[in-house]
């Protein structure tokens, strides 16, 4: 019942004048003008294929496979990238090798002397970023699903929700190292994952 | 929708078509108010993309469903004659 409007609801009110004619009106308007079509309801296939997409857990782990992809295609063009540039000794490559050693071990000592040691350096850092690979999985996983069931409960489309979730996510995240970095983690995702919201708004 | 039921005896033809078009253009209504407040209540009105998103999808749900419990207890103490309390 409620997939028939959700079809209903994103066609009449783009021939918002139209108001006035039943909605139920499956004979069709044909007597107006060539550009109102006559309303078609969803069939059966239609309506199952969407409420796949309306379950939590389909919508996460799809969400969470996809980071695993992305997050992996980003680490092998890096890693690729890093190796070849820097043993040409181009800058961007230097540059990416450095942003993702950044990115996985802070804890490193970068000993930069010698072109071969960096090669090292970032051959390593390219085989530890395969397991990091597995934590953002996870964290979009975890982020995706405390998401959707977030907002399923509220039934509002908010910045609060996004907010929450990352909470959630920096949470679980950082629990291992007790209440304060859970908290102090907690903090830090969700202001991350509202400015990124509010970035990607602004864009689209 | 439901299948059609027959035609109860005792009533003639124009006026079985008279109730069904009543009962249509009740249906019609109907349908066109609760998409319309429904729409009003849950779907904030700047568009940021053209389908709906899961809290509009569950708002909606909850919507339909408590207008739908509603109009089922109006229509029911209206039938059955009781002055409105």
């Amino acid at each position: 019942m409620t997939l028939i409007l959700i079809l209903l609801l994103s066609t009449p009110l783009k021939m918002a004048d139209a108001n006035a004619e039943p909605a139920a009106g499956s004979s069709g308007s044909n007597e107006t003008a060539s550009q109102i079509e006559p309303i078609r309801m969803p069939t059966i296939e239609e309506m199952r294929a969407q409420e796949v997409w309306n379950n939590c857990a389909v919508k996460s782990v799809a969400s969470g496979v996809m980071d695993y992809k992305k997050f992996r295609l980003i680490v092998a063009h890096f890693r690729h990238k890093a190796t070849d540039v820097l043993l040409a000794g181009g800058g961007l490559g230097l540059m990416m090798g450095l942003f993702l050693g950044a990115l996985d071990n802070p804890i490193t000592n970068d000993t930069m002397t010698g072109r071969q040691q960096f090669v090292f350096t970032a051959k390593q850092m390219g085989s530890r970023s395969w397991s990091s690979c597995k934590t953002f999985a996870v964290m979009g996983l975890v982020f995706s699903a405390a998401e959707c069931i977030i907002e399923k409960a509220r039934a509002k489309h908010d910045t609060t929700n996004t907010a929450f979730a990352g909470c959630v996510t920096g949470g679980s995240m950082s629990a291992r190292g007790g209440p304060k970095a859970a908290c102090i983690g907690c903090a830090g995702f969700a202001t991350f994952s509202v400015l990124i919201e509010k970035f990607f708004d602004r864009h689209t | 929708m439901a299948a059609p039921s027959p035609i109860p005896a005792g009533i003639s033809k124009e006026q079985a078509f008279s109730m069904a078009q009543t009962e249509m253009e009740y249906r019609v209504e109907l349908f066109n108010k609760l998409a319309q407040t429904c729409f009003v209540k849950c779907v904030d009105k700047r568009y940021k993309e053209a389908e709906l998103n899961m809290g509009e999808n569950s708002c909606i749900d909850r919507c339909v469903s408590k207008y739908w419990q509603v109009n089922g207890m109006v229509g029911q103490l209206l039938s059955a004659g009781k002055p409105p309390q």
